[in-house]
């Protein structure tokens, strides 16, 4: 991970985050691990807590507590109630509660909110990594219910380039392959959404042979779906011909009963949105007459009545985390550089920012890019002063 | 003078100045024969070599007809089609690098755009009848036409004389008929010098090695014949970069329609579909593949296409292009049930994939022109639809030529390439090769490759010595057996 490790110096030296606390809710991967080192390189103290219940890496969380002296409340396959008991124990760490918050999905922040918002007035700011969670602090936000300035790290262009489309697009066929071990060549695979993560899977699932069909509510999406040569057609028709179907829309029930109860025998239902609620779980497990578990590690096969099997994986959870490694470390290289960036940057600016939702300043975008680029070793042009002029007046045309 | 002594038959020789630009750019495309220009001039193989070529008389081809100039062949050259002739190549050839109109130091060159049948098979036998009387010692052919009237003219010539056409003989064979039953009575005996002269000839295409093939299982086969078709670097090239370059160029030159977002319909999943399909998808299309042989089918789902028969998408296609080698693949009937304005095209190469007869036979239906090569075509209205109209290119012949240019410089340059070298073993080791068919070797089919992979900035990788024994093979090559399918 050559980005954070080169921010690793400069931390050290500039030391960002001097005396501050920081809660983190974020999947505890060995990227994770690299983020909490320098927060704490930093300067920053680390209570961190799992995004999701299953996606801890256990020998990760326990070398972060043993050699790193981080707080860390996680572990692989812990119920709901244990999940959230995580979270307010890294809000608690210092019992004072945090300075910053990072989280990934919004649990966190909205934990802070509802069970403990004695901690809020500390909390100078956050940064929030993923679309989902982005969704839901705008809502906050515009209910007036977000009592401190969020940074959207997942919404900068790099991020959404390199982490959704390459990243997601890439570990989320991973988790597939690795769970099923199907052939996607000569498959109908529907992708539900064509947004940055399932245009990656859509592109992704093209290239190993699959015909891909879209769906989408966007018009724009779905137009631009259809310029590159993709069938786009509403969930109800394509759930009659897929055999592999991949959410990723960041909403709920987008494959319901109506849906499974005409898909063909054997079909194949993953998610690779952040929540379990984009696949309808409860309404399989509603037509189903017997449910075999772990057929394959992380495939329940739900045997419906009228004989065909459903194959869901991963328990609908997200799909790339928990069944196959999540993104590889260049992608959380540099999501989590700009987060890092960006965080540094909120602790040395929170009394410019109200509270609500905010955009990574474009040049922490830029610097984060730039130095990636710098650590492959590719080289790119700069404006000269003439062209820098001629693009800043109106004056000069042809 | 009679016409046959003409130095020259083209449509404007003035054109000759543009042509020779054309050439001077392809001459850069074409970095095969250029590389054989230069290893070969020196030693002149083809010195003594009288090459009478058929072949489209096209800017490509100039190239190829001052590449065996450069090697010391004489050479006479006709059209191989009446459509093809670019006429300032023509005019270029016929003129030369070194020769101006009013002083022409090219080649005799019989060939104009827009031929008429007679015409056209005059142009053959021009080209066929070299001044000292004596006919050609090599033949370069495509399609084998000038083939067949080297063979039909011996053959009648022994049999006394030439037999009047059955009533339902095509027009064509009655005009063929006619011109040898005057070169026999002119001439006698010329056709029979002829095929006893001619050493060789190598044959462009599918078509014409089809007729060798039957010509030599019969036993009527006057010569050794090289098959270039089925050169790994002729036919590939053609078929798959050649057709995946021209199709959508075809296709936007007739119609400047935005490819992406459109369902494109390719019938025919061969090398040729293959090569459609993929430059489609390029564009954004989503493309569905019909097939009737299960294994390219096959193929075709496992690159991600959906198979579908015509008639599950005819209604709801946008473009529709035939590659088959097959007859009646899109109906009158399909083309009626087409949404309004689909485009219909066909690759292949007869025009007998689309069904323009049954089309133009369609009751109510109209024609008209938008552009050369560019026809919509209206159904009247019927019961619960309103009139709609389809756009055919190139009146249901290859649209890569008709509506485009076909195949660019640097595929040529392969085909043309293996033509060269063909020529050259078959006129340098005629005793090699018997009477019969044969295609060149592999080491040959090579060496066509390796002249083109500098052009490209290509480093190819060399095997050591215990590589190249580890797999059998020696270190120059050839690397596959002759069964391998690239």
């Amino acid at each position: 991970m050559p980005l954070m490790a080169g921010l690793m110096a400069r931390f050290a030296d500039q030391r960002p985050f001097g005396q501050l606390a920081i809660a983190a809710c974020l999947h505890v991967t060995a990227e994770t691990a690299m983020l909490v080192r320098l927060l704490r390189a930093g300067g920053a103290s680390v209570g961190l807590a799992a995004s999701n219940p299953l996606s801890t890496q256990d020998d990760i969380a326990a070398a972060l507590a043993v050699r790193h002296g981080i707080a860390v409340f996680a572990r692989a396959g812990v119920d709901r109630r244990g999940y959230y008991r995580h979270i307010e124990m890294a809000l608690s760490e210092p019992p004072g509660g945090p300075d910053l918050v990072i989280d990934d999905g919004g649990d966190l922040v909205n934990t802070l909110h509802t069970q403990a918002a004695a901690l809020l007035p500390r909390v100078k700011g956050g940064c929030e990594s993923t679309t989902t969670g982005v969704i839901r602090l705008r809502r906050m936000a515009a209910e007036g219910a977000l009592a401190f300035p969020v940074i959207a790290a997942n919404d900068t262009a790099a991020k959404r380039l390199v982490d959704n489309t390459c990243g997601t697009g890439q570990s989320v066929i991973d988790g597939i392959l690795r769970a099923t071990n199907t052939l996607l060549a000569g498959k109908t695979v529907v992708v539900a959404g064509f947004g940055a993560c399932g245009r990656g899977v859509a592109e992704r699932a093209r290239g190993l042979g699959a015909q891909v069909i879209v769906t989408e509510i966007d018009p724009v999406r779905a137009l631009d779906a259809s310029l590159r040569g993709f069938l786009v057609l509403p969930m109800a028709q394509a759930a009659r011909v897929g055999e592999v179907f991949v959410t990723a829309t960041g909403t709920c029930d987008v494959i319901s009963a109506a849906h499974i109860a005409v898909m063909r025998d054997g079909a194949v239902l993953a998610n690779a949105g952040h929540f379990d609620t984009e696949i309808d779980v409860r309404a399989l497990a509603g037509l189903a007459a017997a449910v075999r578990h772990d057929v394959r590690p992380h495939v329940d096969a739900y045997e419906l009545g009228d004989g065909r099997t459903m194959l869901l994986l991963a328990e609908g959870r997200v799909v790339n985390l928990v069944a196959a490694e999540g993104h590889p470390p260049e992608v959380m290289d540099l999501a989590f550089g700009i987060e890092a960036l960006a965080l540094a940057w909120l602790a040395g600016n929170t009394d410019k920012l109200p509270a609500g939702v905010h955009e990574v300043p474009a040049d922490i975008d830029a610097e984060a890019a730039r130095l990636v680029l710098a650590t492959m070793g590719t080289s790119i042009d700069a404006l000269t002063p003439a062209q820098q002029a001629y693009l800043e007046s109106w004056r000069i045309g042809s | 003078m009679s016409a046959d002594q003409l130095p020259y038959h083209v449509a404007d020789i003035s054109l000759a100045a543009f042509g020779r630009k054309e050439i001077q750019l392809a001459e850069h495309e074409m970095p095969g024969l250029m590389a054989i220009r230069a290893e070969y001039a020196p030693s002149q193989p083809l010195r003594g070599a009288k090459i009478t070529g058929s072949l489209h008389m096209t800017v490509q081809t100039a190239v190829l007809i001052e590449t065996l100039v450069a090697l010391g062949a004489r050479v006479r050259w006709a059209s191989c089609n009446i459509f093809s002739t670019q006429d300032q190549a023509a005019a270029a050839v016929a003129v030369g690098p070194d020769g101006t109109p009013d002083d022409p130091r090219g080649i005799p060159v019989f060939a104009w755009k827009g031929e008429s049948l007679e015409d056209y098979w005059q142009c053959t036998e021009q080209a066929l009848t070299w001044p000292d009387g004596d006919g050609p010692n090599m033949v370069l052919d495509d399609g084998g036409d000038a083939t067949l009237l080297v063979h039909k003219g011996a053959e009648y010539e022994q049999a006394g004389g030439v037999p009047s056409p059955a009533a339902d003989d095509p027009e064509e064979w009655r005009i063929i008929l006619d011109r040898l039953r005057n070169s026999l009575a002119d001439h006698p005996g010329k056709w029979t010098r002829i095929a006893g002269n001619v050493r060789g000839v190598t044959e462009e295409t599918t078509t014409g090695v089809h007729r060798l093939y039957e010509m030599s299982r019969a036993g009527t086969l006057a010569f050794p014949a090289i098959n270039v078709n089925d050169s790994v670097t002729k036919s590939k090239f053609d078929n798959k970069y050649g057709c995946r370059h021209s199709l959508i160029d075809g296709i936007k030159r007739g119609t400047d329609v935005l490819i992406g977002g459109k369902v494109a319909v390719v019938c025919g999943y061969g090398d040729v579909g293959k090569g459609c399909a993929e430059s489609l998808r390029g564009q954004g299309a989503r493309v569905v593949v019909t097939e009737i042989d299960p294994i390219c089918a096959l193929q075709a789902a496992m690159d991600g296409y959906q198979v579908a028969t015509l008639e599950d998408v005819v209604a709801t296609a946008d473009i529709f292009v035939t590659a088959t080698g097959n007859r009646d693949v899109i109906t009158a009937g399909h083309m009626s049930r087409m949404k309004h304005q689909a485009i219909v095209g066909n690759i292949g190469h007869f025009d007998n994939e689309i069904d323009m007869a049954g089309l133009a036979r369609w009751p109510g239906v109209r024609r008209l022109t938008i552009k050369p090569q560019v026809d919509e075509w209206t159904f009247p209205a019927e019961e619960g639809r309103a009139g709609h109209g389809i756009i055919v290119l190139s009146e249901g012949r290859l649209l890569n030529l008709g509506n485009a240019t076909g195949h660019p410089s640097f595929v040529m340059s392969n085909s043309f390439t293996n033509q060269v070298i063909a020529q050259v073993e078959l006129f340098t080791r005629t005793g090699e090769y018997p009477v019969g068919v044969h295609t060149l070797p592999k080491h040959l089919d090579e060496k066509v490759a390796r002249l083109h992979l500098d052009a490209l900035g290509v480093r190819l990788t060399q095997l050591t010595k215990e590589q190249a024994d580890y797999i059998g093979v020696p270190v120059d090559g050839p690397y596959k057996p002759e069964h391998y399918r690239y």
